[in-house]
Parts: structure tokens; sequence; C-alpha cells
């Protein structure tokens, strides 16, 4: 589902070359939970930003979903990202919109039909536990409940793999369980998902494959 | 779709506020101006034309000339610059259309005997004579030949009219012209402001793989839009001018140019200026997209 071999990105800034990846090499099956950890500036970002077309590998073979991802033009990557969702640490609502429009805004630039678009925004919001808050505005949300509906809206296309880079970094240790649990749940409910995330303890709690970087390098891949 | 990109469209045009309303008010400013001065010059030019139909000018010749002088006569005549038409008109016509004009009294004529009229060509002008110069110059010509005696009639004011019709429709494009590049400025400026607050729309967008059009076409649509309702305000201004201002001006228009109706711009017109000012707000649109 998820193949990488020999991928290494650099980035020059002015005469400093940073080795952001050096020679990744892993494979993802599907349905798995996998946890991509490692301290700040070990690559994580840049590796998911991989995956999903944002940056293109100095080297290497990216494979997702059985394409080649290094390769794809422009529309291909739109075409890829159908069929990914991805959520940050900052949840990226649109302010001036209700959580309900934020989630239905997706659909609507897809060109989902305005039939369908009530019912699956209300189910993406289920499967989140924020029914209740559709039509509240971004401001008015706890950040949890802002990272729920961040990952509602990731989800109401029911993509096949999630991409979570740090979704609880921003959360006391309550509400980082709760999302968590959710991730698990889109998890359960067969979505293969690679949640990157610095905390290492994070790791040992989910007890789920863990991928480590460790500047740039991928130094273990154990569970 | 079309219904999400238009509603964006218009999301993003009340987030450009004041901006895109100068936008708008620059179009319909500059489209106004156009229109304005499009039926000025088109009424002079009705006028022009009505009247050069009706200028008559007469070439008095010396002698009546026998056939073959006649024709060479009238083969240079002809070839002179600026004349459009040539009525030959003998001695005994010239006559004969004098008896007509004095009806009964006709036998007046009769009395004098000898008939006392000269032969004349009666000419009409080209719209190549339409520049005061050249009416002159070829006056001039006319009346330098050796078989001419006098020239009667002169084009000059008509010229100078559409002279006037000319100069001002110029004014009227580089009006226009000015303001409508200040106007695509506009509303490159309003959507560049658009830009920046559709951002994250745009960074939404793009993360979920939405195609390319819904990412950029809000943004050209509310440029169309900001032409579109400029130019529509335009066609109101104007009409609402005209509606105002042609009674007004038509009895003056009877009295100085003979011009019986002072006529409004055609629906074609009407819909060029939409047109226009749709384009225009796309150009901007489109330029303020291109900047990135
Ligand atoms: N666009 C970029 N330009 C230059 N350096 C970058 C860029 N993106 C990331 N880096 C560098 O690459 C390394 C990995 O960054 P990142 O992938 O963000 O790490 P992480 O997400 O694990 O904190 C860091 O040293 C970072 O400074
Ligand atoms: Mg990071």
């Amino acid at each position: 589902m998820i193949e990488l071999q020999g991928v290494w990105k650099t980035f020059s800034v002015g005469p400093v070359r940073v080795h952001a990846l050096s020679d990744v090499s892993f494979r993802i099956s599907r349905g798995e939970f996998v946890i991509l950890t490692g301290t700040s500036g070990a690559g994580k970002t840049t590796l998911l930003r991989v995956l999903y077309g944002a940056e293109r590998p100095t080297e290497g073979e990216v494979e997702v979903l059985g394409r080649d991802v290094p390769s794809l033009g422009r529309s291909e990557v739109a075409a890829l990202r159908r069929s990914l969702g991805v959520v940050f640490q900052d949840a990226k609502l649109l302010p001036a919109r209700t959580v309900y429009d934020n989630i239905a805004f997706v659909l609507r630039a897809l060109g989902t039909p305005r039939s369908q678009i009530t019912a699956r925004v209300f189910d993406a919001l289920r499967k989140v536990g924020l029914s209740s808050r559709a039509q509240a505005y971004p401001a008015q949300l706890s950040q949890g409940e802002a990272q729920r509906a961040a990952l509602a809206r990731a989800i109401v296309r029911k993509p096949p793999i999630l991409l979570a880079d740090e979704p609880t970094g921003n959360l006391d240790e309550g509400m980082a369980t709760e999302i968590h649990d959710v991730i698990k749940d889109i998890w359960t409910s067969g979505t293969t998902v690679i949640l990157a995330t610095h905390q290492a303890g994070l790791a040992a709690v989910l007890k789920r494959r863990t991928l480590v970087l460790e500047r740039g390098r991928l130094i273990k891949d154990q569970g | 779709m079309v219904g999400f990109l238009v509603s964006e469209a218009f999301r993003d045009l009340r987030r450009a506020g004041r901006v895109a309303l100068s936008a708008i008010l620059l179009i319909t400013l500059a489209l106004a101006a156009l229109g304005a001065f499009w039926i000025v010059t088109s009424n002079l030019g009705h006028a022009v034309a009505r009247w050069r139909d009706r200028v008559r000018i007469v070439v008095y010749l010396r002698h009546e000339p026998d056939a073959a002088a006649l024709a060479s006569l009238m083969a240079r005549v002809k070839a002179v610059p600026g004349v459009a038409g040539t009525t030959y008109v003998s001695r005994a016509d010239a006559l004969a259309s004098l008896k007509r004009v004095l009806g009964k009294d006709a036998s007046v004529v009769d009395q004098i005997g000898q008939n006392p009229l000269s032969a004349s060509i009666e000419l009409t002008p080209s719209a190549d004579a339409s520049t005061p110069e050249a009416a002159r110059e070829m006056l001039a010509r006319l009346g330098a030949m050796p078989e001419v005696e006098e020239v009667a009639g002169s084009a000059d004011w008509v010229e100078r009219l559409s002279e006037w019709q000319r100069l001002l429709g110029m004014i009227g494009l580089g009006v226009g012209g000015i303001l409508g590049l200040a106007a695509i400025l506009t509303v490159t400026t309003a959507t560049t402001l658009v830009l920046h607050a559709r951002r994250h729309e745009t960074e939404i967008m793009r993360l979920v793989g939405a195609p390319e059009i819904a990412v950029r076409m809000p943004l050209l649509l509310q440029g169309m839009i900001q032409g579109l309702l400029g130019a529509l305000l335009a066609v109101a201004v104007l009409t609402v001018a005209y509606r105002l201002a042609a009674p007004h001006l038509e009895p003056l228009m009877s009295l100085t140019l003979g011009l019986g109706e002072f006529s409004f711009l055609p629906p074609a017109g009407l819909a060029a200026l939409i047109g226009a000012g749709t384009l225009l707000g796309a150009l901007g649109g489109w330029l303020a997209r291109a900047g990135r």
C-alpha cells in the first residue's frame, strides 16, 4: 500500500545542505497502524509530505496506493490526495465557516452531489463524536473539538489512508488521549493510519508498529 | 459544482469589500465615459452623413462644352480626389428646371429671348474629402480648371463637424482607456486581497485534491462579477442620463444639426459594453492570479 525504497530528501539553505531524509526504506500494508516518531527535526513532517506529494524526494522510490508519487503531475497528485486524509497539529479550520460548512466545503470542492452532502458530513461528525457541534464556529471550539473537526474533514470521503502529523501536539494529556481514541476508531473501521509524533512515550502507550527517525535516518522499525 | 464556484466567488467579493466596490465603480466610470462619448460621436456621425449627402457643390462652366470636350472635362472632374457623384447640367437643362421652378410665371423667361444661364456640374463630395484640408484642396483643383468659371458651395463646415466627431471619438477612447486601465488595476488589487483572504481555502482545497479549476475559478469569477456589475451599473447610468438629457438635447440638435432625434446606443452596443466590462474584470482577476 505504501512503499519507500532508498528515499533521500536534501534541502539546501544557502551553502548548508540538510538531509531531512537519508536513505529511508520501509513498507506499510493495508490496515496497519504505524507510529512515526523521532525528535523535532528528525524528518517526520518531510516524510509525510513526500507521501502526499507535497515534497519531491531528491532520490529514491515512493509508491502510494500503486502510484509512483515522485513522477506524478499536478492533477495526478490531486487525484492521489483524494484518497488520503491529512491532519496537522493545527486544525486548519476555515474561521468564517461552521464546523458543518468546513466539512461540506471539501465535498463541494470535489463535486459531491448536493443531496449526499448533509448525510456524509453528519456521518463523519458522528465518527469523531462531534455531531452536537455542527453549527459551532471554530473560535467556539476547544482545541480537542477543533482537532476532531479536522479529523472529520479528513475522513469524510472515506480515504483508505490517514496521515496525521502531530495531531495532539497542541493538546493536554486528556484531550490527546481522546484524539488517539478517535484515530484508533478510524483505524478499526479499516483505514490505514500513519501517526507522526515527537512524544516518544506515546509510541509505548499505543503499542503499535513504530518507525523511529533520527536526523533523517530510519533507525528502528519495530512492533 | 457551478453553484459552489459561484457562491465562493461571491463570498470572496464580500471579503474584498471596499476595494471590490471601488473596482466596480471604476469600471462603471470607464464604461459610462466610453458609452457617453460613443453616443455623442455616433449622433454627430449621423449628422455628418446626412449633411454630406445634402451638400451640393456646383461648378459653373464658362462655355457650354461640346460632347467630346464634356467627356474629357467630366473625366477630369471625376478624377479629382473627394468627388463622389457628378451630374452635368446643360444650359438647356438649367433653363428647363428654372421654368419648372417658376411654374406659371415661366413665360417671363421666354421674354428674355436668349438663355442667360451657364452650364454646370453638380458634385457630391465623398467621405475622402472629410478633412477640411482635403475639401479645400478639392475646391481649389476644381477652380483651377480652365473651363471653370466659378465653384459655389463649400463642404467646410460639414467637414469641421466630422473633424469634431473624430476628435470626440479619440477623447472618448482615451478617457475610457485610462479609466479602464485604472479599473483593471483596481480589480487586480481586489483580487490580490481575495487571494490573501482565500489562502486557507486554497490550502485546504489543494490538500484534499480539489481539481485546479475549483481552486482557481472562484478568483476569475469574482473578477468577472466585478466587471459585470460595473458594466450593468454603467448601462443603467447611461440610460438614466439619456432619458433625462435627450428631451433637452433634441430641440438643440434639430436647430443646429438638423437632426430630428438624439439616438441611444443600439442593443449590440450595450451588449458590447457589458461584454467589455466582464472582460475587464476577468483580466483583473487573471492578472492577480498570474502574479503568483
Ligand atoms: N522547506 C525546507 N527547507 C529547508 N529545510 C527544511 C525544510 N523542511 C524541513 N527542513 C529541515 O529538514 C529537517 C527535518 O524537518 P521536519 O521534517 O520538519 O522534521 P520533524 O517534522 O521531524 O520535526 C529539519 O532539519 C528541517 O529544518
Ligand atoms: Mg514536524
